[in-house]
């Protein structure tokens, strides 16, 4: 279970960066924070409420992902290569998941409809999550232990 | 853990301490300085690439006031020179790019160097080239626009990257960790392997 357990920590603390990076937006701190309530149908009338609790969502979805990251790497050591591109994976999964389908389908738009400006805006960013994600996981490994003959 | 700039410090540093002449005690960063370092890094990453979205292609349309604003003043006797006869070469208006033959190629330049500078940062991919890059961009921020705004505010981008320039933040929370290692392994019997391992 401790592959778990680091898959857990290594998604809450992606989260908490993710949601930090949407604090620091250009003219409204936080502006896009409650977009992450959207893609559950969620909204609540105060903005400031609004925006705190797509900050928590947004760690809380971070853990979940990191435990799907976790429990799919397994017990064994992996490399930093092998973390970091697994990562990038989970930044794409994340982004086509929530990013493109559920923003669509929430804004009644095609699911797969796309623009520059909102590709730009998003993919780096989530792909930054992930590879985060499994830089931390990495971290938290440790150093592999070698077997002694 | 020990963070070493260089393959080139981390011999010269051995060297002395063969030698055991010891001037300075060698700097070691802790795991968790060198990676608030990254999330730094990670930060000013993000605060390049937030600037992308004024002055998005095709056109740059944001970028073209501020050019403006560069060429009438900059603290450079002939920078606006420079600007007038490039970007801003047979532009017949003020607040809009029209006529200009060179504004678009040129403006397209600017964006893709700032997007390079975001995309080094955030993913810690080759982070020093990145930030020595951002360095020069904000350079010619504060040249140009640095009387029509807070004095500090591009020195304060200057000394950023200048910071990630010194620093391998990139070697945590980043690609530079994975590649790193490699880069200094060949820089022992490679030349620009050495050269390209400074950046990473």
């Amino acid at each position: 279970m401790a592959h778990v357990r680091r898959g857990l920590m290594a998604g809450l603390l992606a989260g908490l960066l993710l949601a930090m990076l949407n604090f620091v937006t250009d003219s409204t701190p936080g502006r896009t924070l409650p977009d992450a309530l959207r893609w559950f149908g969620i909204s609540i009338a105060d903005p400031t409420a609004s925006r705190f609790a797509g900050f928590f969502l947004l760690i809380v979805l971070g853990g979940i992902v990191g435990i799907i990251f976790g429990f799919v790497q397994g017990e064994r050591f992996i490399s930093i290569g092998r973390s970091l591109l697994s990562g990038l994976l989970l930044g794409l999964i994340w982004w086509l998941i929530f990013s493109l389908l559920l923003t669509n389908i929430m804004n009644h738009a095609s699911p797969l409809s796309l623009q520059f400006g909102m590709f730009l805006v998003t993919f780096p960013i989530d792909l930054l999550f992930g590879m985060v994600l499994g830089s931390i996981y990495f971290q938290l490994q440790g150093q592999p232990v070698v077997a002694q003959a | 853990m020990s963070i070493s700039s260089s393959a080139n410090e981390r011999q010269h540093t051995e060297v002395k301490q063969t030698q055991g002449i010891r001037s300075t005690s060698p700097i070691t960063l802790s795991e968790w300085s060198i990676n608030g370092l990254a999330l730094i890094r990670i930060f000013v990453g993000y605060l390049w690439f937030q600037q992308l979205f004024w002055k998005l292609p095709p056109d740059f349309a944001g970028l073209y006031p501020y050019i403006v604003r560069e060429s009438l003043h900059t603290i450079i006797p002939g920078y606006g020179f420079i600007l007038q006869h490039t970007f801003l070469l047979s532009c017949t208006n003020m607040q809009a790019a029209v006529g200009c033959t060179l504004y678009v190629p040129l403006a397209a330049g600017v964006w893709s160097a700032e997007l390079i500078v975001a995309i080094s940062l955030m993913f810690g991919l080759f982070t020093r080239a990145g930030a020595l890059l951002g360095s020069l961009l904000a350079i010619q921020l504060y040249v140009g626009l640095a009387y029509t705004e807070w004095i500090w505010t591009y020195v304060m981008l200057v000394l950023l990257c200048l910071a990630l320039t010194a620093i391998p933040a990139g070697r945590r929370l980043g690609f530079d960790q994975w590649f790193a290692p490699g880069l200094q392994t060949a820089a022992k019997n490679h030349r620009v392997a050495r050269f390209v391992s400074w950046f990473a």
